[in-house]
C-alpha cells in the first residue's frame, strides 16, 4: 500500500530543508557567478555551532529556551565561517580567471570538512542532535514530529523574511542591482564589496537555520552531511532557475517530492522494483537534475541570459 | 636585464645584503660553514641507534645525515660558482648569490629538521652529541654568510611573504647560445639520470624522517637551480632536443624498476606503478581541465569505470559474466565504455552554463559509487557484487608473459609490480603522447580557445559543444584506459575506492589537486603534482589524520599565492597573474617584453 | 586541401550580386526593442557602413546576424541561404566578424589567434593530430603559411610569436580582422575598428579595409567615426533606437536631418516612435 500522504508530506519537508540551503546557493551565484562549493559545509558548521551551544547550556534547560539560542549559535556560526571565507578565499580572486574561485571553494569544503572531523569533540562518528518535545501528531492519517513543524515555520518565516529584505530594503536593492550589473552598480556608488559579504552572511543564515532543522528531524549530525545535501540543495538551486531565490525554494521542494516519491512510483514500474529503494533516491535526483538541464536549463523560474559580446 | 631595471626605479638601487659583512668575509663564512655541514655528516650525532638510519656511527654518514652532505655540498658549489671559478660560471646564469642562500637556508633546515626529530623522538636535546651540534652550528654559520653575501640585483617589490622574496626571483634571461650539440646532448642525458636518481632515491626512503629530509631538501634545491636560471637552460636544451629528451625520460622511468635492489624493491615498485596510475589519469583529466577549461569534479568515476568494465571481462570470480576476453580487448573496452559514459553525461550538460558541469560531474561521482554499490543483487541486478566488490582479478598474461610472477633480466630480478609498472609506462607514454599532441593542433588551438573565450571561439566558427564533448570524451577514455591496469595490479576493487575526497587515492579531489597544483595544461605537472602527492601520503602516514585538511588548504593557497601550479604553463602565468597588473590592455610589463625579445 | 582554401574567392559572385539580406530582423530583451524590423543588404564587393548613437541596437543587429543572438522574428540569409542562428555555422558559410570590445584569445600567441581563425577551412580531427600523418603535416603547414599571410596582409607577421594581450590597443584590432579575414569570409563584419585609436591610425584602419575589399571581401562596419564611414562606404544606413532610419550613399546620409537630429539628441517632431515607422523606407 502507497502511503501517498505521508510522502507528500515528508518529501515537501525535505524539500523545504534543501530550498533553505538552495537559497545560498543561488543569492551568492546570481551576485559573484561563483558555485559557492563550500555552502554544504556551511549548513554543517550551523549544525555543529547549534550543538555546541547546547552543550553549553546546563543539561535541564527546557527546549523552549535552547532552541531560539541554538538558532543563533547556528546563524553566528555559519555566518562568520561565510564571510571569513569570502573575506580571505574568494576576495583576493574577484578577478582571476573562473576556475580559480571554484577550485578555491573546492578547498574550503575540504578544509571545514577535515576540520570539523578532526577538531570538533568526537566528531568523527555522528553526534547526537537534541530533538524537540512533544508529538508526534497525527493528522489525517500522516504521522508529523514536533521537528517537522519546526522546519516549516522556519521555511515560511525565512522565505517571508527574505522577500522583504530583498524587495523592501535598501541592501537588498543593491544586491538586485548587483546581480543584474556590477560594473554599472558600483558606479550608482553601491559598495559591491558590502552587498557581496551580505549575499555569503544571508545564504550562510539560512544554511544555519536548516542546520538545526536537519538535527531537529534527524536527531544527528555528521561532518560530511553537508557534502551529498549541498549537492541536492545546489540541484535545487539549478531546478528552480539559479539567482532566483524563490527558485531555489521551489527548486527545493520539488526536489524533495521527487526524491520521496520516486520510492513509491518506480516500483509500480514493471521490471523496476529494485529500484525504489532508498539507496536509489540520490541517483533519482540526479537523473532529474541532467533531464532539467537539457530541457530546461534555465530552470523552472530563470531567465535565459545571453552573453553580450 | 638593464631594461627591466631602468623601468623600475625602485629596482635600480642594488639592495644590501641583510647582515652588513664585507664581502671576502662573507664567502669565507660561508665557506667554512657550507664545508663544516658537509664534513659534520661524517660525525655521530647521538647515542643512541634507536633513531632510524643510525646516526651513531663517525666516518660513515647514515640517513639523514646523506642529506645534509649533500646540502652542504650544494651550498658550497654554488658559493664557489659566485667567486667565479673558471669551468663552473656557467653554473648559474641567473645569478649564484641568490641561489647560495637558498641552499644554505635548505641545508640548515634539513640539518635543524634532523636534530630536532632526534631530541623529540628520543626525549630531549640531551640527545644529541657534539657531532650534531656542530652541524647544527655550521648550517647555521651558512646561512649566516650567505646572508652577508653581494646582492645579485633581482629582487621583486616586497610585499607579503617579504621573507621569501629575499633570494630574489628568477630572472627572465634571454635563450643562450646553444652548445655544442654533443656537450648538449650529455647535459640531457645527464639531467635524465639525475632526475631518476633522486626520484629512485626519495621512492626508496624507508622511514619518514628520512624522506621528509630529503623533501625539504629537494624542494629548497629545486627552488635553488630555478633562481639560478639553471632549470631555464635545461628547458631550452631539452626543446632543442626534444625528441631525445622524451625517450631519455620514458627509457629512464623504465629503468626505475631496476634501481631498485633493497628488500623494499617490490613496495617500491607497487608506489611506482600507483604513482603512474594516477599521474596518467591526472593527464587525462588535464585536458578537461586545463586544456578546454572545464572543471570535472568526479573525474575518478571514469577510471572507475575502466576498472569494472577489466574486472567484469578478466574472468574475476562473483561477476556477472563469466567471460574472460585478452587484455588489449578489455583495455580498450574500458577505455570505450568509459567514453561513452563521458558523453553521456557531457552531452546533456555541456550545452548549458559551464559552471554546471562541475556540480553535474560531483554528482555523477557519487552516483557511481552509489550505483556500483547498488548492483549487488539485492538492492539492484548483481552485476559489480556491490560493496563486496570484485576480488581476485587474475593476473595478466600477455604473449605468455605472466605479469604476476617475477622474472629475471640478467643480473636483476624483476618483479609483479615491476612488471606492471613497466605496462603501465607504456599506457602513460600513449597518455603522454595523446596529450602532447592533441594540444598542439588544431583540435588544441580550438580547447584553449574556448576556455579563453567561448562567445569569440563560437565567432571563429569552432563548434563550442562538440569540442567540449571531445575534450571531455577524450579525458574519460584516457581514465578508462588507466583504470583498466588499476584493477589488475590491485586484484581487487570495491566502490568505496571511487570518492570525491578521501584520504588514499584515487579520488576525485586528488587527481584535481595534482593537475591544479602540478600545473595546468602542461604535460610535467599533473606527473610532478600525481608524484609529490602521492608520495606525501605513501611515506609521511603519521599525517594521514590531517592529509585532507592538509590538501583542502594547499588548494586555497595555491590558488591564492601560485595559481599556475609548481610547474607553469606559460600562458596560464600570464593569465592568472592578469588581475595583479591592472587592467592587462596597456601592454606588456618590462619583465615580459624581455622575455618575449 | 586547396579547393577549400579558395573557394571563397573562386565562388564570389559578381560585385554586385546580394550575399547578405536580413529581412525584418526584430531583438527584443524583455521590454526592450533593441532592433526593430531592420532589414539591410549587402552586395558583394561593397563597403557598408552602420552608424547610430550609442545603444541604437547596431552591436544587437550585428549579434542577430551572427548567430550570436536568435532573433525575435526576421531572417538572415547569406548567398541565397538561410543562416542557422548558430554562430560557428554562419562563420562556416562565410561571414566573420570583430567585436566591439576586443575579444582575443589574450593568452594565445598571434599566430595561434589566427590559426584558430582557421578553424573552418582545415578539418583535420583527433586521430589525425594524434598520428600525425603526412596530410596532417601539410594541412597544418599549409595552415600556419596561409595564417603569416594574413599577418603580413594587416602587418604583424614580425608579432607572430608574441601573447596577444601584449599587443598594443590598436595592433589587437589589427589582430582580430586578420582572424577574422583568416576564415576566408566573404563578408567581414566589423565593430568599431577605430574606436580607441588616433588619427594615423584610423587612417591605415582606412587602408586595411580598402584592401580587404581588393581582396573579394565585402564589409559590413559599425563605426562613430563619420570621416572614416564617408571615406570608405559606398552605401551608410542608419540605426536610431533600433529601427533604420535612412539608408542611402553619403551625401544623402549626410544631408538628412533627422540623422542629425538623432545625433546631436534633438527630439524631432516630439517622439521618435511616432515618426520613423512611416519614413523608414
Ligand atoms: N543581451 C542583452 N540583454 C539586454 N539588453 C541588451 C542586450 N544586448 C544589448 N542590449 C540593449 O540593447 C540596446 C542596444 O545595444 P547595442 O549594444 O546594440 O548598441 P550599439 O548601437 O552597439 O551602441 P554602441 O554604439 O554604444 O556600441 C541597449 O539598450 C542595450 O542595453
Ligand atoms: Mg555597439
Amino acid at each position: 500500500m502507497h502511503e501517498l500522504p505521508q510522502n507528500l508530506v515528508n518529501g515537501l519537508l525535505l524539500g523545504a530543508t534543501y530550498g533553505l540551503i538552495a537559497v545560498g546557493y543561488t543569492i551568492v551565484y546570481g551576485i559573484v557567478q561563483l558555485i559557492n562549493f563550500a555552502h554544504g559545509e556551511i549548513f554543517m558548521t550551523g549544525a555543529f555551532g547549534a550543538l555546541s551551544v547546547y552543550l553549553g547550556l546546563g543539561s535541564g534547560t527546557s527546549m523552549w529556551i535552547a532552541i531560539p539560542l541554538m538558532l543563533i549559535g547556528a546563524i553566528v556560526t555559519s555566518t562568520v565561517i561565510a564571510v571569513l571565507t569570502e573575506r580571505l578565499a574568494y576576495r583576493p580572486l574577484r578577478n582571476a580567471p573562473r576556475l580559480a574561485p571554484l577550485i578555491t571553494a573546492i578547498g574550503v569544503s575540504i578544509t571545514l570538512q577535515q576540520l570539523v572531523w578532526g577538531f570538533y569533540p568526537s566528531a568523527k562518528s555522528p553526534r547526537v542532535f537534541p530533538s524537540l518535545p512533544g508529538g508526534p501528531f497525527h493528522i489525517g492519517g500522516v504521522l508529523i514530529q514536533s521537528a517537522d513543524i519546526f522546519v516549516v515555520v522556519a521555511a515560511v518565516i525565512s522565505t517571508l523574511f527574505l522577500a522583504y529584505f530583498v524587495r523592501s530594503t535598501r541592501t537588498g536593492r543593491a544586491m538586485q542591482a548587483t546581480a543584474q550589473d556590477p560594473d554599472t552598480a558600483k558606479l550608482m556608488g553601491i559598495n559591491t564589496d558590502r552587498v557581496i559579504v551580505i549575499a555569503f552572511a544571508l545564504g550562510a543564515g539560512f544554511a544555519g537555520i536548516a542546520g538545526v532543522a536537519w538535527g531537529l528531524r534527524y536527531g544527528e549530525i555528521k561532518f560530511d552531511m553537508g557534502f551529498l545535501t549541498g549537492l541536492y540543495a545546489f540541484t535545487a538551486a539549478v531546478l528552480g532557475g539559479i539567482g532566483n531565490i524563490y527558485g531555489a525554494m521551489l527548486g527545493g521542494l520539488v526536489l524533495g517530492l521527487v526524491q520521496n516519491l520516486t520510492a513509491i512510483y518506480i516500483a509500480d514500474i514493471p521490471g523496476m522494483s529494485q529500484f525504489s529503494s532508498q539507496s536509489w533516491s540520490s541517483v533519482w535526483a540526479f537523473v532529474i537534475l541532467i533531464l532539467v538541464l537539457m530541457v530546461r536549463p534555465q530552470g523552472l523560474l530563470g531567465e535565459r541570459v545571453a552573453d553580450r559580446a | 636585464m638593464t631594461d627591466t631595471l631602468q623601468i623600475r626605479p625602485e629596482a635600480a638601487a642594488a639592495p644590501k645584503p641583510a647582515i652588513p659583512l664585507p664581502t671576502a668575509a662573507a664567502r669565507a663564512v660561508t665557506a667554512a660553514g657550507a664545508v663544516l655541514t658537509a664534513a659534520a655528516a661524517f660525525l655521530s650525532w647521538t647515542y643512541s641507534s634507536q633513531f632510524p638510519g643510525d646516526l651513531t656511527v663517525t666516518g660513515y654518514p647514515g640517513g639523514l645525515q646523506w642529506i645534509t652532505f649533500t646540502g652542504g655540498l650544494l651550498t658550497l658549489l654554488y658559493l664557489l660558482v659566485g667567486y667565479g671559478t673558471p669551468g663552473l660560471r656557467g653554473l648559474a646564469p641567473g645569478g649564484a648569490e641568490g641561489t647560495t642562500v637558498i641552499l644554505a637556508v635548505g641545508a640548515a633546515a634539513t640539518t635543524w629538521f634532523t636534530l630536532i626529530a632526534i631530541s623529540v623522538e628520543l626525549g630531549g636535546l640531551a640527545n644529541l652529541t657534539t657531532g650534531g651540534w656542530i652541524a647544527g652550528i655550521a648550517s647555521l654559520l651558512a646561512v649566516v654568510g650567505a646572508l652577508g653575501l653581494p646582492r645579485d640585483g633581482q629582487h621583486p617589490r616586497g610585499h607579503g611573504l617579504g621573507v621569501l622574496l629575499y633570494p630574489g626571483k628568477r630572472p627572465d634571461l634571454r635563450p643562450a647560445r646553444p652548445l655544442h650539440a654533443a656537450v648538449e646532448v650529455v647535459a640531457v642525458l645527464l639531467t635524465l639520470a639525475a632526475a631518476l636518481g633522486v626520484f629512485a632515491y626519495g621512492v626508496d626512503t624507508s622511514y619518514p624522517e628520512l624522506f621528509a629530509g630529503f623533501l625539504i631538501l629537494a624542494g629548497f634545491a629545486a627552488w635553488a637551480l630555478n633562481r639560478s636560471g639553471d632549470f631555464g637552460r635545461l628547458g631550452e636544451i631539452m626543446q632543442r632536443h626534444r625528441v631525445l629528451a622524451s625517450v631519455g625520460a620514458f627509457v629512464a622511468a623504465g629503468l626505475f624498476p631496476f634501481t631498485q635492489t633493497s628488500s623494499n624493491a617490490e613496495a617500491n615498485a607497487n608506489l611506482g606503478v600507483s604513482i603512474l596510475i594516477f599521474a596518467a589519469t591526472a593527464l587525462g583529466l588535464n585536458i578537461v581541465v586545463g586544456l578546454a577549461g572545464l572543471l570535472d569534479l568526479g573525474y575518478v568515476a571514469f577510471l572507475g569505470v575502466g576498472a569494472y568494465t577489466a574486472a567484469l571481462v578478466s574472468g574475476a570470480a562473483g561477476t556477472a559474466f563469466n567471460v574472460q576476453i585478452p587484455f588489449w580487448a578489455a583495455a580498450l573496452l574500458g577505455a570505450a565504455v568509459s567514453g561513452i559514459f563521458g558523453v553521456l553525461l557531457g552531452a546533456p550538460t555541456l550545452r548549458v552554463r559551464g559552471d554546471y558541469l562541475a556540480i553535474v560531474t560531483l554528482g555523477f561521482g557519487e552516483i557511481f559509487r552509489i550505483v556500483v554499490q547498488n548492483l549487488d543483487g539485492t538492492s539492484g541486478p548483481n552485476v559489480t557484487n556491490g560493496a563486496i566488490g570484485i576480488s581476485n582479478v587474475p593476473d595478466l598474461n600477455i604473449f605468455g608473459f605472466d605479469f604476476g610472477s617475477a622474472h629475471d633480466f640478467g643480473p636483476f630480478s624483476i618483479g609483479r609490480f615491476a612488471n606492471y609498472f613497466e605496462l603501465m609506462l607504456l599506457f602513460t607514454a600513449i597518455i603522454v603522447l595523446v596529450f602532447a599532441r592533441s594540444a598542439d593542433s588544431r583540435i588544441g588551438r580550438a580547447w584553449v580557445a574556448i576556455r579563453e573565450d567561448e562567445t569569440a571561439a563560437t565567432a571563429m566558427g569552432i563548434n563550442g559543444f562538440r569540442f567540449k564533448l571531445l575534450a571531455f570524451a577524450l579525458g574519460a577514455t584516457l581514465a578508462g584506459l588507466a583504470g583498466t591496469v588499476f584493477v589488475h595490479v590491485n586484484y581487487s576493487i570495491v566502490p568505496d575506492t571511487f570518492q570525491f575526497a578521501g584520504p588514499t587515492p584515487p579520488n576525485s579531489a586528488f587527481l584535481l589537486a595534482a593537475v591544479v597544483i602540478g600545473g595546468m595544461g602542461t604535460v610535467s605537472g599533473p606527473l610532478v603534482g600525481a608524484s609529490l602527492f602521492f608520495l606525501l601520503q605513501a611515506k609521511l602516514s603519521f599525517l594521514h589524520d590531517y592529509q585532507l585538511l592538509l590538501f583542502g588548504i594547499t588548494l586555497i593557497l595555491f590558488m591564492r599565492f601560485r595559481p599556475e601550479g609548481i610547474i607553469p604553463n606559460r600562458r596560464r602565468q600570464l593569465e592568472f597573474h592578469e588581475s595583479q597588473t591592472e587592467g592587462g590592455q596597456e601592454g606588456p610589463t618590462p619583465e615580459l617584453r624581455t622575455a618575449e625579445a | 586541401m586547396t579547393d577549400t582554401t579558395t573557394a571563397t574567392v573562386d565562388n564570389a559572385p559578381a560585385p554586385g550580386t546580394p550575399l547578405l539580406q536580413a529581412s525584418n530582423v526584430v531583438m527584443r530583451f524583455g521590454g526592450l526593442t533593441a532592433v526593430n524590423d531592420v532589414s539591410l543588404t549587402v552586395n558583394s564587393g561593397e563597403i557598408i557602413g552602420l552608424i547610430g548613437p550609442n545603444g541604437a541596437g547596431k552591436t544587437t543587429f550585428f549579434n542577430c546576424l551572427t548567430g550570436l543572438y536568435v532573433p525575435t522574428e526576421g531572417t538572415v540569409t547569406y548567398q541565397g541561404k538561410t543562416l542557422p542562428p548558430k554562430p560557428h555555422k554562419v562563420t562556416q558559410a562565410g561571414m566573420a566578424r570583430t567585436f566591439q570590445n576586443i575579444r582575443l584569445f589574450h593568452n594565445m600567441t598571434v599566430l595561434e589567434n589566427v590559426l584558430v581563425g582557421r578553424h573552418t577551412r582545415t578539418k583535420e580531427g583527433l586521430i589525425s593530430a594524434i598520428l600525425r600523418g603526412p596530410g596532417y603535416r601539410r594541412e597544418e603547414a599549409e595552415s600556419r603559411a596561409k595564417a603569416m599571410e594574413y599577418l603580413d596582409f594587416v602587418g604583424l607577421a614580425n608579432k607572430a610569436g608574441t601573447l596577444a594581450r601584449n599587443l598594443p590597443y590598436g595592433e589587437q584590432r589589427k589582430l582580430e580582422v586578420a582572424r577574422a579575414l583568416a576564415s576566408e569570409p566573404g563578408l567581414l563584419l566589423l565593430d568599431e575598428p577605430t574606436a580607441g585609436m588616433n588619427p594615423q591610425e584610423t587612417r591605415a584602419t582606412e587602408e586595411l579595409v580598402f584592401a580587404v575589399r581588393d581582396r573579394g571581401v565585402a564589409v559590413l562596419v559599425i563605426e562613430h567615426d563619420m570621416r572614416f564611414i564617408f571615406n570608405l562606404c559606398d552605401r551608410v544606413a542608419v540605426l536610431v533606437q533600433g529601427q533604420k532610419l535612412v539608408e542611402g550613399d553619403a551625401a544623402t546620409v549626410q544631408g538628412d536631418e533627422r540623422v542629425v537630429a538623432a545625433y546631436l539628441g534633438t527630439p524631432y517632431e516630439g517622439n521618435a516612435d511616432s515618426t520613423t515607422p512611416e519614413e523608414n523606407q
